[in-house]
């Protein structure tokens, strides 16, 4: 489609991105490291998050599922997540000692030992139990080093306004996956917005995720991050991700 | 002009994004007539490769492909038993309500082999609980509840 935009000699705002294809431009990498630094050295925070997931059927028809997400973080060891949308409604818990994921409609949930710090259980829940946990990828201490490796396109595209506040948009590329980021103007350098896309398949469906209600370093009630099973719930378990894929 | 110039745009940029899209849902075949709605929205929410992270990227891929497959022969399978089921009832038109029931037993008797993934439960189930876990006894089948990721599915047991 660019490529047609291209040909008939129409100006787009990313035609000169394109013309610097596989270029890094530095402050963009920088931007975004001020950025990842910001939410590294963040104690705690609470954000919530709307995500749309592109799906598409067989058929071709594209389908968008949308999530909304509450999450709340205190360092090292402690998160919250709560996901409300389309069919899905769930909490999860991490304490520094085990994960739950808890369905309310069905009255679920799950428990198991977990790693000791949220990296870890990041790494666990999604390698484990292919349990995706909201903005998981920005959470990461060493969020930098693991975005950036191999990125092979950087930019800076400009301006935008999120959700009412002035951010730069990021559009950085790496083999089969281009992401984009959105950072707020000002001394308070977090991400309004997050969008992933597969680029390996002609398809090229994202995850867009927009972050808003930022908190940093709440109150928070260490209560918050410990599961109590109402009287009617039932424990079930996870499915290890790996065996269940060789069945 | 420029109407004309956003016509010819609008003409090729619907051409573009259509034969972008074709070589990639061409390949995947329609199998939607024996199963519910929700079924083949699931089973084609498993078989899109979707990645929502950067981090673990090339790592998940295999798994996911994986899981596609699982889900695929899932699908397959329970085509079968509908078809199954539908021919029975088919034959069976002036049986009473009861008999009906039995048949669609049978048909589904065995079907599945233990650690079988399905989205949904089938009708009929009656719930009993053994060892402090729940089951789900449909049919011949028995079922438990357990989460695939962030989705709670229903897997084959042995109470």
């Amino acid at each position: 489609m660019v490529s047609a935009m291209t040909l008939l000699g129409i100006t787009v705002s990313g035609s000169d991105l394109l013309a610097q294809q596989s270029e890094v431009d530095p402050a963009a990498v920088q931007a975004f490291q001020k950025m990842t630094e910001f939410v590294v050295n963040l104690e705690g925070f609470s954000v919530s998050t709307q995500v749309t997931l592109e799906e598409l059927l067989d058929n071709g028809q594209r389908i968008d599922v949308d999530i909304y997400a509450n999450v709340v973080i205190q360092r090292p060891n402690k998160l919250r997540a709560a996901r409300l949308g389309d069919g899905v409604s769930q909490s999860f818990y991490y304490n520094g000692e085990t994960l739950t994921l808890y369905d309310p409609v069905n009255k679920v949930y799950a428990t198991e030992a977990a790693p000791k710090t949220i990296e870890g259980v990041l790494d666990y829940t999604r390698e484990n139990l292919g349990l995706i946990i909201p903005v998981a990828d920005l959470v990461y201490r060493n969020a930098f080093e693991l975005l950036m490796q191999d990125v092979n396109f950087a930019a800076v595209v400009g301006d935008a306004i999120i959700g009412g506040v002035h951010c730069t948009h990021l559009a950085f590329g790496r083999p089969d996956v281009d992401f984009q980021v959105w950072v707020a103007d000002g001394d308070v350098p977090y991400p309004c917005k997050y969008v992933v896309t597969d680029t390996s398949s002609p398809a090229l469906m994202s995850t867009v995720t927009v972050m808003g209600d930022w908190v940093f370093d709440p109150e928070t009630d260490a209560a918050v991050f410990y599961f109590v099973p109402p009287a009617d719930a039932q424990a079930v378990s996870f499915l290890p991700y790996n065996s269940s894929s060789e069945n | 002009m420029n109407i004309i110039k956003l016509t010819i745009l609008a003409v090729v940029a619907g051409m573009a994004f259509f034969v972008d899209l074709s070589p990639a849902t061409s390949p995947i075949p329609m199998e939607v007539q024996f199963v519910s709605e929700a079924q083949a929205i699931f089973g084609v929410r498993r078989r899109a490769i979707r990645r929502g992270v950067v981090v673990g990227y090339a790592a998940a891929e295999g798994a996911e492909a994986g899981a596609v497959a699982q889900q695929q022969a899932v699908t397959a399978e329970q085509q079968a038993t509908t078809a199954q089921q539908q021919s029975a009832t088919t034959q069976q038109q002036a049986a009473t309500a009861q008999h009906e029931n039995a048949v669609v037993t049978k048909a589904a008797a065995g079907a599945l082999a233990l650690g079988t993934v399905v989205a949904t439960l089938p009708g009929g189930c009656t719930q009993m609980s053994s060892g402090g876990i729940e089951y789900y006894h449909c049919g011949a089948d028995y079922y438990r509840a357990v989460f695939q990721g962030n989705n709670l599915v229903y897997v084959t047991a042995s109470p």
